[in-house]
């Protein structure tokens, strides 16, 4: 247990350092990919938390990060805030809509959680589109400003990526606190056997709403980022390539499992870009990615690992 | 005195099959009571119904005088009122300790601030719940499974995890779905003699068994179901005795 967390901090020493090192030795080609990979990593292990620990197949975090672009950026460029408080409002307002439609959502029965989130990200993709008035509709709002820290313009691609690669550790560390607490494993409890945790005195609803709702406002954030790197927010945020990318990296993670969806965020972000597949054709082959591993690998690789510690720690017993 | 359990009237239909029609009974703190009967004859509806897993038709059912009928099940659980199921139950691809603490989680003084940051109130709370898990999991003799996943278990084992659990947070009263069915009789003559334990240090169980020597050793009062009813309840050797029972699970009619 103690050495375990001891390389669980050696590693996360180690990459954090390599990753600040990053930038000085690659160009900035291989410097915006890797924006998009924290940004998609925060995305995917926000959604193994409502997914992986919680139980709830949620197609919202869609909206979730699409709101938080539009959000974002119509502080910025509509309202004149900043962009700091633009994120820190994405953030409030998904974790308020989070709870609005999660509530209803989870009185009802539990596959029409799958529905109902979504019909709010298609709902919410109509609402970017046609709400002209709001979103501008198909054009979006082009041109956004580069955000200002203490009086200087993050305007390269290296600033972006350092507020990305903090935003990433912040991110993971506020789930990683949740999934390791009394919280988590009330999580993955009330996932793996609901009446036995009825029975245990557990209240499920706010579990579940909490574990959306943070869900919720982390997405929200991680788009919000997205946009201002990009510098345009246009209805192809709500892009269901980008929900489809997370659910593969937290399914061959290993849903519920931390460090195994973390990783396969960072992997998964980075290759096909790094590859130079087409849009196109990444989702053609993110699409069978998705077939073969839930076909071979339902628990993911993470998942896969486990199983075979546990027929490892069966044998070990069995003998004593 | 207040009965810690009362029950009254207690009815429960599943589409026109009358699970349960009109049961009462009544237990008092740090008894044994045993429930016997033949299969279907209500006692798992029972259960489910006094526990808010199952709402009840018609009825009332009471602990120390307060209704637990509108309550869920979470809120009956956390009154005190813990019980394990028939089929059994157990969190699989949790450790044996991490099992027993979810079943402790919600019976101490911490909140949710103190789960996030790891207050030393948690910390107090859990190192508590860890002691207590460590007793009751050398108690059942799964000292070995400590920090191994309980789906690696099997059947039998799993039923003592279940119990154990129950037993976690000291509750008022516990029921217990046919506990030993699938546990090996060495391991069955252990488990009466824990309860047997317990009770002398306060503890109070309802229990539904088919195991006969269990019940008969073990209980103070025993109630017997058939077809939804209490058809008797008394000591032991009275229902032995009694040729409605033996009538009951030979399925005659007189
Ligand atoms: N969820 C349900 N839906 C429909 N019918 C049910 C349900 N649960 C129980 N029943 C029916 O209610 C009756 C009583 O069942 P119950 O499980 O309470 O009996 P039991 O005394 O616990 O039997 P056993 O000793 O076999 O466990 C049976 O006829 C059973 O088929
Ligand atoms: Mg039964």
């Amino acid at each position: 247990m103690g050495r375990s967390k001891q390389l669980e901090a050696a590693g996360v020493v180690i990459a954090v350092a390599l990753l600040i090192f990053l930038p000085r030795v690659s160009s900035d080609y291989v410097v915006g990919i890797a924006i998009t990979a924290f940004t998609f990593t925060v995305a995917a292990a926000a959604l193994n938390l409502v997914y992986g620990y919680g139980g709830l197949l949620s197609f919202a975090q869609l909206a979730f990060w699409g709101i938080g672009g539009y959000c974002t950026a119509l502080w910025v460029m509509d309202a004149g805030g900043s962009f700091w408080t633009g994120l820190a409002l994405a953030a409030g307002l998904n974790a308020v809509l989070a709870i609005a439609v999660g509530w209803p959502a989870l009185r009802l029965h539990r596959d029409s959680f799958v529905i109902v989130t979504l019909a709010f990200s298609l709902l919410t993709f109509l609402v970017a589109r046609d709400w002209v008035g709001l979103t501008r509709g198909p054009l979006g709002l082009p041109g956004l400003p580069a955000p200002t820290l203490f009086g200087t313009k993050l305007a390269s691609t290296q600033s972006i990526y350092y507020l990305s690669l903090a935003f990433l550790v912040a991110s993971l560390g506020v789930l990683y606190a949740i999934v390791t607490s009394r919280i988590g494993r009330t999580l993955l409890a009330l996932k793996q056997n609901q009446p036995l945790g009825l029975a245990h005195g557990v209240s499920p609803t706010p579990y579940k709403l909490f574990a959306f709702a943070v869900s919720a406002a982390l997405t929200g954030m991680a788009g919000g980022i997205q946009v201002f790197y990009l510098k345009i927010v246009d209805p192809s945020i709500l892009d269901f390539y980008y929900i489809q990318a997370w659910l593969i990296m937290v399914i061959i993670g290993g849903a519920g499992t931390f460090w195994g969806v973390v990783i396969a965020g960072l992997v998964m972000a980075a290759l096909p870009e790094v590859l130079r597949f087409s849009n196109e054709l990444r989702m053609v082959i993110y699409g069978a990615i998705l077939v073969v591993a839930v076909l071979a690998l339902p628990q993911g690789i993470a998942g896969w690992l486990r199983e075979r510690r546990i027929a490892r720690l069966r044998a070990t017993i069995e003998r004593a | 005195m207040i009965p810690l359990l009362s029950v009254t009237g207690l009815a429960k239909s599943y589409q026109g099959v009358r699970a349960v029609d009109g049961v009462s009974f009544e237990m008092h703190a740090n008894e044994i009571v045993g429930i016997i009967g033949p299969n279907g004859s209500g006692k798992s509806t029972t259960v489910d119904c006094i526990t808010g897993f199952q709402t009840a038709d018609a009825g009332d059912v009471r602990m120390e005088g307060a209704p637990l009928q509108a309550l869920a099940a979470w809120q009956i659980a956390r009154a005190g009122l813990m019980r394990t199921f028939q089929t059994v139950r157990v969190y699989e691809q949790l450790t044996l300790e991490e099992n027993l603490l979810a079943a402790m989680a919600q019976f101490d003084a911490t909140n949710w601030l103190d789960a996030l940051f790891r207050t030393p109130r948690l910390r107090a709370a859990d190192s508590s719940a860890r002691a207590r898990a460590r007793t009751l999991i050398n108690m059942a003799g799964l000292t070995r499974y400590h920090d191994a996943p309980v789906g690696i278990l099997s059947y039998g084992q799993k039923k003592l995890v279940a119990l154990i659990s129950a037993l976690m947070p000291k509750p008022r009263l516990v029921i217990l779905d046919e506990p030993v069915a699938g546990v090996n009789p060495t391991r069955i003559r252990e488990i009466e003699a824990a309860l047997r334990l317990l009770r002398d240090e306060g503890e109070t169980f309802l229990i539904i068994e088919h195991n006969m020597d269990f019940i008969m050793n073990l209980c103070d009062r025993v109630i017997v179901f058939d077809q939804g009813r209490k058809l008797t309840e008394g000591t032991p050797a009275a229902v032995h005795a009694d040729a409605r029972v033996l009538e009951a699970y030979l399925g005659v009619r007189p």
